[in-house]
């Protein structure tokens, strides 16, 4: 039993490194993306629009499989890991940018208004007056998206990740233990999305005041 | 003396001084919809004029195309030197050149709720004046002084009430030192007694030479702090004059009408 546990332990450093991963990407890119979404210019605008709607629009899995078997295979050499974040990285960004889309929208315009008149710069505008309103409204949104990535990071085990879903399907083919197995494996998921939750609730009370909607 | 609209142009304070502020045939257009139409305004240093009319006269829009938080569709606004015109696009440094010499104070003060009173204060004079922290923080400390509000200087705003909340919104607009402050209707989000403690501070700029335009539905601010009053309606001047005079015996049917009004509430 122990080695059973042991073994499938083994995974969660990967389901975290996998997620994280993938939402430092998605964070990125979905910020580069929203900035493109609000532009002023119609070409960036189709373009964001466009490119969210192919990254969300498509199945995690034939991403994992196009971005592996077909870019790594064929163009360049990817490791299962690399492809793996990179392709929930990009559906990430593409949910990312929705969230900080519907997160600007929530800002109240009164808060434009007065850093324009104050003449703060375009830059100064977005870094100490608007983002960081911006991200607290983001917060739990992002939190609860982290928990689903978490869990949906299970996919890139057909792939060859060695994270935690993988290892129990491989502890379970090789002990002919199921039942256990996939309950120890359920158990780890829910204790790794706890300290996601419990940290997003405490900051979403601590930041909630400090936002004009 | 009294004036109607059209034959009105108020006689410079002292002759041949230029005006602080001059705005000519401003006008501002939604699509087919007209809010603003050919408004002329000219203020002094020091001149405090006070705008009263109806909701939907054009009020606001006019002290927003003047800062240019709305662009004018038409016409003109000089603001000590600096032009702005709606027939040619303005240039970022023109803006800048203008919003430099103006404040302004909103119906719902827009403090930063993410940042103490302080920082709300010392923010703008850091990036825009760059000014150090210490020298910015020194300022915003004398503000809020002057505005009675020192002991909240590390609270957040939403710790503070509606009235302090203003207060606070008129020293970080000061902290810039404006040539002239636009308030519009700074007391209408409060209740009557935190509204007396904002026109306190309002009534000392004033006497302080302040120059100061305010929209408002104060009758009694609009009468003793000011030294002439506008009235608009469907986004014109319908009357000005001086206050006490105008706002005893107002000469327009309009004018009458709105000043009735404000005196059966």
């Amino acid at each position: 039993m122990t080695e059973i546990l042991l073994s499938i332990l083994a995974g969660v450093p990967w389901t975290i490194a996998l997620t994280a991963a993938s939402l430092l990407i998605g964070t990125v890119a979905g910020a580069i993306l929203c900035a493109m979404r609000l532009s002023g210019s119609a070409l960036p605008r189709l373009a964001s629009a466009g490119i969210i709607l192919t990254f969300r629009s498509i199945p995690p899995i034939v991403w994992l499989f196009f971005i592996f078997f077909g870019i790594g295979t064929n163009l360049l050499p990817l490791s299962p890991f690399a492809s793996g974040a990179i392709g929930l990285g990009l559906i990430t960004a593409a949910n990312m940018a929705e969230i900080f889309r519907g997160a600007f929208a929530a800002i109240h315009p009164g808060q434009w208004e007065a850093a324009r008149t104050l003449n703060l710069g375009r830059v100064s505008q977005m870094l100490d007056v608007i983002g960081p309103q911006v991200v607290r409204v983001a917060l739990p949104s992002i939190a609860t998206y982290a928990i689903g990535l978490l869990k949906d990071s299970a996919v890139a085990s057909t792939i060859g990740v060695t994270e935690t879903a993988f290892q129990a399907y491989h502890v379970s083919q090789r002990t002919f233990h199921g039942l256990d197995v996939y309950a120890i494996a359920g158990l780890l998921y829910i204790l790794l999305s706890l300290p996601i939750a419990a940290l997003s609730r405490r900051l979403d009370l601590h930041l909630r005041a400090k936002v004009a909607r | 003396m009294l004036a109607t609209a059209k034959e009105s142009r108020i006689a410079p304070a002292t002759p041949g001084e230029p005006a602080l502020l001059q705005v000519e045939k401003v006008g501002k257009q939604y699509g087919a919809h007209v809010v603003l139409e050919g408004v002329d305004l000219s203020m002094q240093t020091g001149e405090v004029v006070a705008i009263i009319g109806p909701s939907g006269s054009g009020k606001s829009t006019l002290l927003r195309c003047i800062n240019q938080l709305e662009p004018p569709t038409r016409g003109r606004v000089t603001l000590a030197g600096t032009v702005i015109d709606a027939a040619r696009p303005a240039s970022n440094a023109d803006l800048t050149a203008l919003r430099r010499n103006v404040g302004m104070v909103f119906q719902s003060f827009n403090l930063f709720p993410h940042l103490t009173v302080l920082r709300n204060i010392s923010l703008a004079q850091e990036r825009v004046m760059k000014r150090d922290r210490k020298q910015a923080d020194e300022v915003s400390m004398q503000l809020l002084t002057r505005v009675g509000l020192a002991d909240k200087a590390s609270q957040y705003p939403s710790r503070c009430s509606g009235g302090q909340q203003q207060r606070i919104a008129i020293a970080r607009a000061l902290a810039l030192e404006p040539k002239l402050m636009l308030f519009d209707e700074p007391t209408s989000a409060l209740d009557p007694e935190l509204g007396l403690e904002v026109h306190a501070v309002m009534r000392e700029l004033a006497e302080g030479g302040m120059t100061m335009l305010v929209v408002t539905h104060e009758m009694h601010f609009a009468e003793s702090v000011s030294d002439r009053v506008i009235i608009m309606a469907d986004g014109k001047i319908v009357e000005e004059g001086p206050s006490r005079e105008l706002m005893k015996s107002p000469q327009s049917e309009r004018g009458k009408r709105f000043l009735q009004a404000l005196k059966d509430r």
